[in-house]
């Protein structure tokens, strides 16, 4: 049985497998990939200590910072369920492998928030798109529509400037969302239109994508838009599934945890990073919160 | 034993990050490829679309066969690849 298992490798995984073996806690960790949600990023320009790099670039590094620490490593896969056995947890792997550990440490991340209208699924790339970095270049002198107005949308937008002819962008809110600086270079463009209090009601397609249907929130109106791709930006949902029936979930379905030890509601289960109700979704934050749960872990396991 | 060289192609964007993933798959893995940027070369794009019915890269194909996105498990068993 291990000491401790890890289910995730972005930033919050990979520093808590880092501390973990510099603290010679017996260790594994369980991914499908390395680096996050930042992953797909273009340009990150927040990550403390480098001025610039492709989000590529630091899941390579964070994954080689890794693999340089004596720590278990099982790639390509991840934590699908848990149960509770003396002692312990048993996690089974989509692979089939099942891993027993004295604790467990969840930094399985968010993944994309989907629409869920008629039409999403079935044009799923096929001009429905959820990586507007990578998906950007193939919408060169079309019309495309970029749905929610928080930072990922008015990142989308930047990413779809240099290529598509016209972008409309649809928010359900009043205002837009996402920082100011970015707002101010979508707004000065004309190629950008804004439609708030608009609700996207189906996508609509024959091989690929040709239209969207939305309400119009303003008069209650319901619209047809011919238009050939549609980016969702609309947030994110926890990856809690390995978990959620052990642990308190609040009701965005993330983990509630104990923002002090990063202790959740179940004993020997701790939690870092976007799966839980931490306030802000940072890759600096997310390893800062993991090395706060491994700390907690040594603390724990040393005291008994 | 040498198993029979498959021909690789695959359709992909600049900015794509599961298409570096992919190549630098190939080149781990010592398989040749053909690469187009469908971002620049719009027959390739159309070709894209028309074999796979996808607008999303990366887009490969091996000896015909179509796959959308990067899978490291699905690759190395179509590329026949001893782990």
């Amino acid at each position: 049985m291990q000491d401790l298992l890890i289910l995730g490798g972005g930033p919050a995984g990979v520093a808590a497998g880092v501390y973990a073996a510099r603290k010679k806690i017996k260790s594994i960790l369980v991914t499908d990939s390395f680096g996050g949600q930042s992953l797909v990023s273009a340009d990150v320009q927040n990550w403390i200590g480098v001025k610039s790099a492709s989000g590529y670039d630091l899941a390579k590094k964070m994954e080689e910072h890794l693999r340089a620490q004596d720590i278990e490593i099982i790639a390509n896969d991840l934590g699908l369920r848990t149960e509770k056995i003396r002692g312990g947890f048993r996690v089974t792997t989509k692979k089939g492998k099942t891993i027993d550990a004295k604790n467990l440490l969840i930094t399985t991340g968010s993944r994309r928030k989907k629409l869920g209208i008629p039409g999403e699924a079935e044009y799923d790339g096929k001009g429905v798109a959820y990586c507007s970095t990578c998906d950007a270049p193939i919408f060169k002198d079309k019309k495309v529509a970029v749905i929610g107005a928080g930072n990922a949308g008015l990142e989308a937008i930047l990413d779809l400037l240099p290529y598509a002819k016209e972008i409309y962008l649809f928010e359900r809110g009043e205002a837009l969302k996402g920082d100011m600086i970015t707002q101010e270079k979508i707004k000065n463009d004309p190629r950008v239109k804004i439609y708030l209090r608009a609700i996207p009601l189906e996508i609509k397609g024959d091989k690929l994508v040709n239209g969207l249907r939305y309400r119009n929130l303003a008069d209650d109106s319901s619209v047809e838009m011919q238009l050939d791709g549609v980016f969702v930006e609309i947030g994110s949902i926890p990856n809690t599934d390995p978990v959620k029936d052990l642990v308190k979930l609040n009701e965005f379905g993330e983990i509630i945890i104990n923002h002090k030890t990063q202790r959740t509601s179940k004993a020997g289960i701790w939690a870092a990073g976007d799966v839980t109700d931490v306030l802000y979704k940072q890759n600096n934050i997310s390893m800062g919160d993991a090395v706060k749960a491994v700390l907690n872990i040594y603390d724990n396991i040393n005291k008994k | 034993m040498t198993t029979p060289k498959k021909k690789v192609i695959i359709y992909s964007t600049p900015t794509c990050v599961y298409c570096k993933m992919a190549k630098d798959f190939f080149q781990k893995n010592g398989i040749e490829y053909t690469e187009h940027d469908v971002a620049i070369d719009l027959k390739a794009r159309e070709e894209m679309v028309e074999k796979s019915g996808q607008l999303g890269v990366p887009v490969i194909d091996i000896d015909g066969e179509i796959t959308v996105g990067f899978d490291p498990d699905h690759l190395t068993h179509a590329l026949g690849i001893k782990s």
